[in-house]
């Protein structure tokens, strides 16, 4: 009996044992999971729960000066569907052909999407406007929800393209004034985090956070929706006769620095920007700002400003003109290889004399006149605010001691030699107009936060030449637009003020390419007073060089119209007419 | 006497026990305890209720504003430049000028026309001029 007793306990005890050892392992076990490693194993729950996804505030949009929208956000929807919801190949087909009946997609497309994916959801289609994305709420789907967002329209179609640039699908710029200004006009991005159950419901009780986006702020440029308009179909039209390669048009208002218009030819489609093919990359370049080239004759402007600022000629000094100048062993001639003999400055200008410009330089001397170049603002860059600036070249004494030579000054007089970018003229044009100060050039006008409005005010850089020198060189330049033949350029009520170039084109080996031109004309109206100051370059024109064809007939189909438009009196108080 | 009162109060449970309103007290206590426990119930349903509802709203407020933006745009490209020289030299069959006449006048231009305002916020309102009452009134304490 007593032996009996001792089994069944050893057998109780062992079971005890059992359940105890058991009981330990569980409860440490239970412990690891809760308590040793409750943050991971919570953190994961969190993710196959919890969802969060990026909610973008409206971009703000670019306005011209007047308040006209040149690019904006439309709202957009894009059909998300939750990928086990279309794991049945029939409820699929069905679904993807109920969408595509009222958005015009793809089913088998949508279908591909899904399938190609383990992600919780894919976008089956994207950008639907607000008819369409009610349609697919209304056909209620199971697992298929519209998420909101947005695509960049254009009102002015093509308009300053380049000077706009483009966002990609995520709505972040990726050229031009959308990259430049991304951080005001992106806005702040927010959020929205929700927790579901196992269906993939939203929990009412879960978590629900949701951090509210900041819109962008609406940007107004000084770009004027007329007149920049008025650039580009001029500048289509100038290369289209004259079958250039391509072109650039700036308007610039004087007294502030803003530019009216900004305008490069080739050009791309803003709405339909093609980034597949690398070779239209450079289509996106502003080339007002990013390309430099040899200005050739409209830089004698400078040239004269620095003579006639130094006192070391006046307009009406004698020159003579025996039609070839010597330096450094090189022979300098004018374009047309005439010998001119006694000539005023003024003459030098309005006969674009390459000998004189030479003969003012030397007057000058190369410190003198490289710092003038300097004061002017070339070789470094305008400080307009936008990427790719470049900032032009100039080889000077104290820059390049070992490769400048005289040569090059004389070259440089004549605008050779020396690389600009074309806002980089277009300023020192406009210092000219603006009575010798120097003002910033600036696309922006105004910002428009939900905060407020900031104007941006011009901002002077300084005086380059004094007040007398710029009016009496804007009445030099008077002289040169007076030699130019009506049918050329004849700005009806107004007297102009201007400058020709034809630059040669470097060709990279030290030499100028055959038969290759640049053909410019610089002017400034009304001459007495500017508010207008244009720089018009045409690249590579085919059937002739001269800028006085081939530019001015340009500046004065852009100007006339502009004038009237922004309500500028003519000169003389006369009834004027103009017949086309 | 406290051995009879002792008495009397034991009688008095035991008597209650027996009683035949206990099955009463006991279902009306059940039924107070599944309502108080029905309550977190209507209450959770309630704020399911009013989330949905907020959720609605939202998404209504969000179509407005989707179609408002989608007006404004609509507004903008009529107004762009090349809408208007489609719909003058196509539907008006306007023509460039062939002549063009330059007039001074001694008036001062017209004024130009006000920026469209689509894009832009409203103004603020002026600020409205002198103090209520309650500021005369503090404005006689000598308060710093």
């Amino acid at each position: 009996m007593v032996q009996r007793r001792r089994s069944s306990n050893w057998r109780l005890w062992a079971v005890v044992a059992v359940i105890g050892v058991a009981t330990l392992v569980i409860t440490a076990r239970l412990a690891q999971l809760q308590i040793l490693d409750h943050q991971r194993y919570a953190s994961e729950a969190r993710l196959t729960h919890v969802s969060q996804e990026t909610v973008s505030g409206r971009r703000g949009a670019l306005l011209d000066r007047n308040g006209y929208p040149l690019a904006a956000s439309e709202d957009t929807y894009d059909v998300m569907v939750e990928q086990r919801a279309w794991k049945d190949s029939d409820t699929a087909a069905k679904a993807a052909q109920a969408i595509s009946a009222v958005t015009a997609g793809q089913p088998d497309a949508m279908l591909a999407a899904v399938a190609g994916t383990d992600v919780f959801e894919v976008p089956v289609i994207r950008g639907l406007n607000y008819e369409q994305a009610t349609k697919v709420r209304q056909l209620g789907l199971n697992g298929v929800r519209l998420l909101l967002s947005s695509s960049r329209v254009y009102p002015e179609g093509n308009l300053a393209a380049q000077l706009l640039g483009f966002v990609g699908r995520d709505n972040i710029g990726l050229t031009g004034l959308e990259a430049d200004l991304e951080s005001i006009l992106g806005g702040a991005k927010g959020s929205r985090t929700v927790e579901h159950d196992g269906l993939g419901n939203q929990l009412a009780w879960g978590t629900n956070h949701e951090v509210a986006p900041e819109p962008g702020s609406d940007i107004v440029l000084t770009i004027d929706r007329y007149i920049q308009r008025l650039v580009e179909k001029e500048l289509d039209a100038a290369i289209e006769q004259h079958k250039a390669g391509g072109g650039t048009i700036i308007v610039i208002e004087p007294k502030t620095g803003e530019i009216l218009a900004m305008a490069s030819r080739p050009s791309f489609d803003v709405t339909k920007p093609d980034l597949s093919d690398e070779s239209k990359v450079a289509l996106f370049r502003n080339r007002a700002i990013t390309d430099q080239y040899e200005p050739g004759s409209v830089f004698k402007l400078v040239t004269a400003s620095a003579a006639l600022d130094t006192g070391a000629v006046g307009p009406d000094t004698l020159w003579y003109d025996s039609g070839v100048v010597n330096v450094s062993g090189w022979s300098i001639y004018n374009w047309n290889f005439s010998a001119n003999g006694t000539q005023t400055v003024t003459q030098i200008l309005s006969k674009s004399l390459n000998t004189g410009a030479a003969w003012l330089a030397q007057q000058l001397g190369p410190d003198r006149f490289y710092q003038y170049v300097d004061r002017f603002g070339f070789g470094r860059s305008t400080g307009i605010g936008l990427s790719g600036e470049a900032p032009g070249r100039v080889r000077t004494p104290q820059n390049d001691a070992d490769n400048w030579s005289p040569v090059d000054m004389t070259t440089n007089s004549f605008g050779q030699g020396i690389s600009v970018t074309p806002l980089q003229m277009a300023m020192a044009l406009a210092t000219i107009a603006n009575d010798g100060l120097a003002m910033k050039p600036h696309i922006v006008k105004e910002i428009i936060s939900p905060s407020g409005r900031r104007a941006i005010q011009p901002e002077p850089l300084g005086q380059v030449i004094s007040p007398e020198t710029a009016r009496t060189l804007r009445q030099m330049m008077g002289v040169v637009v007076d030699g130019i033949p009506k049918s050329l350029l004849d700005v009806q009520g107004y007297k102009v003020g201007g400058k020709t170039g034809t630059a040669n084109i470097a060709a990279g080996d030290g030499g100028y390419r055959p038969d290759a031109y640049i053909s410019s004309f610089v002017g400034v109206v009304p001459e007495e007073n500017p508010v207008l100051s244009v720089l018009v370059k045409i690249d590579e024109p085919k059937d002739v060089p001269w800028g006085t064809v081939v530019a001015a007939p340009a500046f004065q189909r852009i100007v006339q119209p502009a004038l009237a438009y922004m309500r500028v009196p003519p000169d003389q108080p006369v009834l004027v007419s103009e017949i086309r | 006497m406290a051995t009879a009162q002792k008495t009397h109060k034991t009688s008095a449970v035991s008597e209650l026990l027996r009683s035949p309103s206990l099955p009463a007290l006991l279902t009306i206590a059940a039924i107070v305890i599944g309502l108080a426990a029905l309550l977190p119930l209507v209450q959770s349903s309630d704020a399911t209720s009013i989330n949905g509802n907020i959720q609605k709203l939202e998404q209504e407020k969000s179509d407005w504003q989707a179609r408002l933006h989608e007006i404004e745009l609509g507004v903008a490209s009529l107004g762009s430049l090349d809408h208007i020289e489609r719909e003058a030299t196509q539907r008006l069959h306007m023509k460039p000028p062939q002549s063009v006449q330059y007039i001074t006048v001694d008036v001062p231009a017209p004024a130009g026309h006000k920026l469209p305002s689509r894009f832009l916020p409203p103004q603020p309102e002026p600020q409205q001029s002198g103090s209520s009452i309650w500021h005369k009134l503090f404005g006689w304490f000598p308060l710093p």
